[in-house]
């Protein structure tokens, strides 16, 4: 399984990281760390659990990666929200 | 000022007989749910036009579903968070900072506090925040069998956490309560001499700490840089300002209203007091049922927003408490549900400027109950007496006498 990090989207709720902090890693300030996150097996109840803990819907389950074929391209905006 | 003023732009099939202010249950109410009472919206539009939903009777448009107050909220750029609440009490308009602040310079700001009060600080904290709970919680068991939970615990709790956050010290708590009461529900003559009061204080703070650094939270915003520059008197202003009022009044509405709710309901306090370990996703719950901010923000420009024709300056309301009893965003959201799972809710609101203090705030929550719950035996709301609650921009609870005899 993996999870998509719609990184700009973040407004350092840290729900996630609050439900499965071996999965949702935080940076200093408490926003996720940019780039998607593969799932160990064994992981994935509490990582969807994190996923879908988010307020602002900044993570997104993808639970057949292979088939996802246009990865997120939109560049986080410069200015931290 | 424009009182009951709906402007020409607004339908009048848009406009509804509702607002946090005036609405039945929104006053000063004897065992009021002023939350209950605003989930009536949800029968209704997505949006209305409230004519009366400010302090100083303004209109605002109301946005009822969550899912609608984040696309607002993750906005910025439509919909400015620049109102400069405090400073206007005052005839002046300087933001506090990061709240009244849109990006880009949001996030200078932003960046600079975030630390101070990221999951990892509060982690650190949590042992002072512990100590704080059980002294007094000690000494509330120690002298009686009631007590006023507001006066003797959710106020001196929060505030003397928030105090030494400030490094302010704790024999002045009345003093700044007393400041803060003045300010966020005091009168036409008693706001804005709060609003100077605090000013002062806070600008003397600062000084002081320029001349004797200290290791506290306002030596580091003197000492701060920006974008490679000392920050100006006005912005250590703001965010003195901004932290010291936002600290006061929502955390220990929070612990007054999650207390009220286990105190009618027998069952669940003893689950929590049986198995502590529910008190996290219960302290989520209560906050996702009651919640105490109604956010405003102003329209940069015109947008139709689900019909409705949102113009330039035009006031738009994302309250929490509506966000949070939206049932196409939570089952059954009238139901308190301690273990409810999933629990998105909005009580530290959304977008850019969630709030900077919601980690600190749910520790506070999490340690207030599991120190009452494990150190107060069933406790009941006293006969004869009712906790009364109010609406308005900060949903709150006077009191709240609890005996356990």
């Amino acid at each position: 399984m993996r999870i998509i990090v719609h990184k700009a989207k973040c407004q350092g709720h840290a729900r996630c990281s609050a439900q499965a902090p071996d999965v949702f890693k935080l940076d200093d300030e408490g926003y996720i760390l940019p780039g998607d996150i593969e799932v160990a097996e064994g992981g994935q109840l509490l990582a969807s659990r994190g996923a879908r803990s988010c307020p602002e819907r900044a993570l997104e389950l993808d639970p057949t990666p292979a088939a996802r074929v246009v990865p997120d391209a939109i560049e986080p905006r410069v200015w931290r929200a | 000022m424009t009182i009951n003023a709906v402007p020409d732009h607004v339908p009048p099939e848009m406009v509804r007989d509702f607002s946090l202010f005036t609405s039945p249950g929104m006053a000063p109410t004897p065992n009021g749910d002023p939350h209950a009472a605003v989930a009536c919206v949800h029968a209704g539009p997505p949006i209305f036009y409230s004519p009366y939903n400010t302090r100083d009777g303004r209109g605002t448009w109301v946005i009822t579903r969550a899912a609608d107050q984040r696309r607002v909220l993750q906005d910025a750029e439509t919909f400015s968070s620049h109102r400069s609440i405090f400073s206007s009490a005052l005839g002046e308009n300087w933001p506090m900072i990061p709240l009244e602040l849109d990006p880009p310079a949001h996030g200078v700001f932003r960046s600079l506090l975030n630390p101070l009060l990221s999951p990892k600080r509060v982690v650190v904290l949590e042992p002072k925040v512990r100590e704080r709970a059980i002294t007094l919680i000690l000494r509330i068991a120690a002298s009686g069998t009631s007590c006023d939970v507001m006066k003797d615990f959710a106020f001196p709790f929060t505030v003397s956490i928030f105090l030494r956050l400030l490094g302010l010290p704790d024999h002045r708590l009345d003093t700044f309560v007393g400041w803060a009461k003045d300010l966020l529900h005091g009168d036409d003559v008693k706001r804005p001499a709060a609003a100077r009061t605090i000013v002062a204080f806070i600008d003397e703070l600062a000084t002081k700490r320029r001349k004797e650094p200290v290791d506290d939270f306002m030596t580091f915003i003197v000492q701060a840089q920006v974008e490679g520059r000392r920050l100006t008197e006005e912005e250590v202003r703001g965010i003195g300002v901004l932290v010291f009022i936002a600290g006061l009044d929502t955390v220990a509405a929070a612990i007054g209203f999650g207390l009220a709710y286990l105190a009618r309901n027998i069952k669940d306090q003893d689950l929590l007091r049986r198995e502590p370990d529910r008190i996290v996703l219960a302290a989520e719950e209560l906050l996702r049922a009651y919640p105490s901010v109604q956010i405003i923000r102003v329209a940069t420009k015109d947008i139709d927003f689900e019909g409705a024709p949102i113009r330039k300056g035009d006031y738009v309301s994302c309250a929490a408490m509506i966000a949070n009893r939206d049932p196409a965003e939570f089952e059954c959201p009238n139901t308190v549900d301690l273990a409810r799972e999933d629990n998105r809710h909005a009580a530290f609101g959304y977008g850019p400027h969630r709030c900077l203090g919601s980690h600190l705030a749910r520790r506070e929550i999490v340690i207030g109950l599991e120190e009452w719950l494990a150190r107060i035996p069933a406790f009941r709301i006293q006969n004869a007496t009712a906790p009364i609650t109010s609406g308005g921009h900060l949903f709150g609870i006077e009191n709240l006498i609890l005996d356990w005899s």
